[in-house]
């Protein structure tokens, strides 16, 4: 028995989903989502083993929704017109569904998730970690609640052990990330990394303190006070 | 600056040619007067060389009052004047030159000034300067044409852009293979239901690729559009879609770009309807005051659906500038912005949990309001 989740945000496409899984009777579905915030809530709780997953939805794209769970197996995407998200990976790597699509490339897509059931892909892999690609927002999943930040809103950033903490709008948030590979998918003139455990947002910058002859502090519109190195201070200097 | 001065290389080629300028002038002294070359030399190249640099002056002089814009009896006395005055200058300079070399008390380093001497001095300095005048004429009027040519290439350029941005915005692709997919889901459910659907979107894209032949048409008709897609909308989201259009009588009548209003619709449905979990209403609204027509765009938002929002379609805070606002909204300011200039303005905020977006155009019920035809 394949226990499989829909996602999509229209009904009329849940249910085209619904009427092409009559013909296999070994697959049940277990749920449906009209958005990605209960996608990922519904993955992470009912661990499905293939889900049908539409790119553009409401408050999360299909792709966010992967890289929140962390899911690398048993995924066919479903898709109106997506050029840039379908362009991003790899098409062998990961199936994917063109709407309008036919019953028997629908069963296409099934008898392949069939034969690669519960075994990772590379294609969803590279999904999933994501290191390429500039960020455009911040997401950050706390238990069942998933956050999303617009990265002006976002202050600094700290790294503490394994974890960064994000400070956006007077709250801070955790997330298991290298500081490092955030920086990497960062905007350089507008994120700077002005010390080995600290990223800073220019904007929201008020002043830089020089504390001695070689050591510098900067001041935030929040009134954070975030410590500054030498090779911090050259590169935040050649910013503003 | 003046192309010449500006280049050191051209700089260089440019009094090398004085240079030349200067020969030919000692040898007319040579065999006119009967001087020796050492004399016509010494007083011929240091003056052709000094005057080299009173010559450009003639670029701004022609700049300053451009061929296209003197009458003829203004250019004359202009041209006039400015060769007299140059022609006194190189006349000075000639005089002052020989004098200079008169103090030095040797004798291959003077030629002999008569009366005559002076004005033919002058009259060829002044010869001179008007030919440079001429050429610097002919040389402007090249290179605005030049100009005029580059800016018309890059106008079309623009314009080829906002044709295929328009043909895109016409065919709308994800609405459209949406739409077949709902169609294709209704088929085998509600065949009834499939050719209504069917028929909708023929309309709408019929009326589409018709309104968008016209510079201009009244609102009336533009809202009808929108109708015709909220109608489609409907099918797709069932009771979660609210529609709530109130545009006064004086206002239908106003002539409006075609597809100002509908891409607004589209963005109300698409981040206040289809992204909320909830159900929702998309206002539209439309009333003239004075010389203006305000159009208002408004549709509910989630607080923790609006910095997704603010990010994928419009900044947080308004602005009647392209600087801030989201894709959607910046094409509309844009074609705006080539149709009425600072005559429109297009801002957006949030409010009450609704995220609104406001237009205001000159009132005009005829089609002639500046609208450049497709």
């Amino acid at each position: 028995m394949i226990r499989a989740l829909l996602v999509d945000d229209e009904t009329l496409a849940r249910r085209l989903l619904r009427e092409y899984l009559q013909a296999h009777e070994d697959v049940k579905i277990i749920g449906e989502c009209d958005n990605g915030f209960d996608a990922v809530k519904a993955i992470t709780d009912l661990q499905p083993d293939l889900v049908f997953l539409d790119i553009q939805m409401p408050r999360l794209t299909g792709l966010e929704v992967l890289e929140l769970t962390q899911r690398d197996h048993g995924v066919i995407f479903t898709t109106a017109y997506d050029q840039y998200a379908v362009k991003a990976f790899d098409l062998h790597a990961v199936d994917y569904l063109l709407k309008p699509f036919s019953q028997v490339r629908f069963d296409e897509a099934l008898a392949r998730a069939r034969r690669l059931m519960g075994q990772p892909t590379a294609g969803l892999q590279a999904i999933t970690t994501h290191t390429t690609g500039k960020l455009e927002r911040v997401l950050i999943r706390d238990r069942n609640q998933v956050h999303v930040l617009a990265l002006n809103t976002v202050a600094s950033v700290e790294a503490q052990d394994d974890y960064i903490c994000i400070h956006a709008q007077g709250k801070s948030y955790l997330k298991t990330q290298s500081l490092s590979e955030l920086e990497g998918r960062l905007d350089p003139t507008q994120f700077v990394r002005v010390h080995r455990s600290w990223i800073v947002n220019v904007g929201h910058l008020k002043n830089i303190d020089r504390l001695s002859k070689d050591s510098f502090v900067a001041v935030l519109h929040n009134g954070q006070q975030i410590p500054i190195s030498r090779a911090g201070h050259e590169r935040i200097k050649a910013l503003i | 600056m003046h192309p010449v001065l500006s280049s050191l290389r051209a700089l260089s080629w440019y009094l090398l040619a004085w240079l030349a300028g200067g020969a030919a002038f000692a040898s007319v002294l040579v065999v006119s007067m009967q001087t020796p070359w050492v004399n016509a030399l010494w007083f011929a190249v240091p003056v052709c060389l000094a005057y080299a640099f009173v010559i450009p002056s003639a670029y701004y002089v022609c700049r300053a009052l451009p061929f296209t814009r003197r009458r003829l009896a203004v250019g004359l006395v202009l041209f006039a004047t400015a060769s007299a005055i140059a022609g006194s200058i190189g006349w000075g300079l000639c005089l002052v030159w020989n004098r200079f070399s008169r103090t030095l008390e040797l004798d291959w380093a003077v030629i002999e000034w008569t009366h005559h001497t002076g004005w033919a001095l002058f009259a060829a300095a002044a010869g001179v300067y008007l030919l440079s005048l001429l050429l610097h004429d002919v040389m402007i009027a090249l290179e605005q044409m030049r100009d005029a040519q580059r800016r018309e290439l890059q106008s079309r350029v623009l314009a080829h852009e906002a044709e295929l941005q328009m043909l895109r915005m016409q065919i709308n692709p994800h609405f459209l293979f949406n739409c077949l997919n709902s169609i294709s889901a209704l088929t085998s459910m509600d065949a009834v239901a499939a050719r209504g659907m069917t028929i909708a979107l023929a309309q709408y894209f019929r009326q589409t690729l018709s309104l968008s032949e016209q510079s201009s048409i009244p609102l009336a008709q533009e809202i009808a559009h929108c109708q015709c897609f909220l109608d489609i909308e409907a099918m797709r989201f069932g009771d979660k879609l609210g529609i709530d259009i109130a545009v006064d009588g004086v206002a239908q009548t106003a002539q409006v770009p075609p597809m100002v209003l509908q891409p607004l619709v589209e963005n109300a449905v698409k981040h206040g309807i289809a992204r909320s979990t909830r159900a929702g209403t998309v206002h539209i609204k439309g009333v003239v005051r004075g010389a203006w027509l305000h159009l208002r765009v408004d549709n509910p938002v989630e607080d923790d659906a609006q910095s997704a929002q603010s990010d994928t379609f419009a900044a947080s805070s308004a602005t009647t500038h392209g600087a801030g606002l989201g894709l959607g909204l910046r094409n509309i300011h844009q074609r705006l912005q080539t149709l009425y200039g600072d005559r429109a303005r297009i801002s957006q905020h949030v409010a009450e949990h609704r995220f609104v977006v406001e237009l205001a155009l000159p009132f005009t019920t005829t089609g002639a309001h500046g609208v450049h035809s497709p």
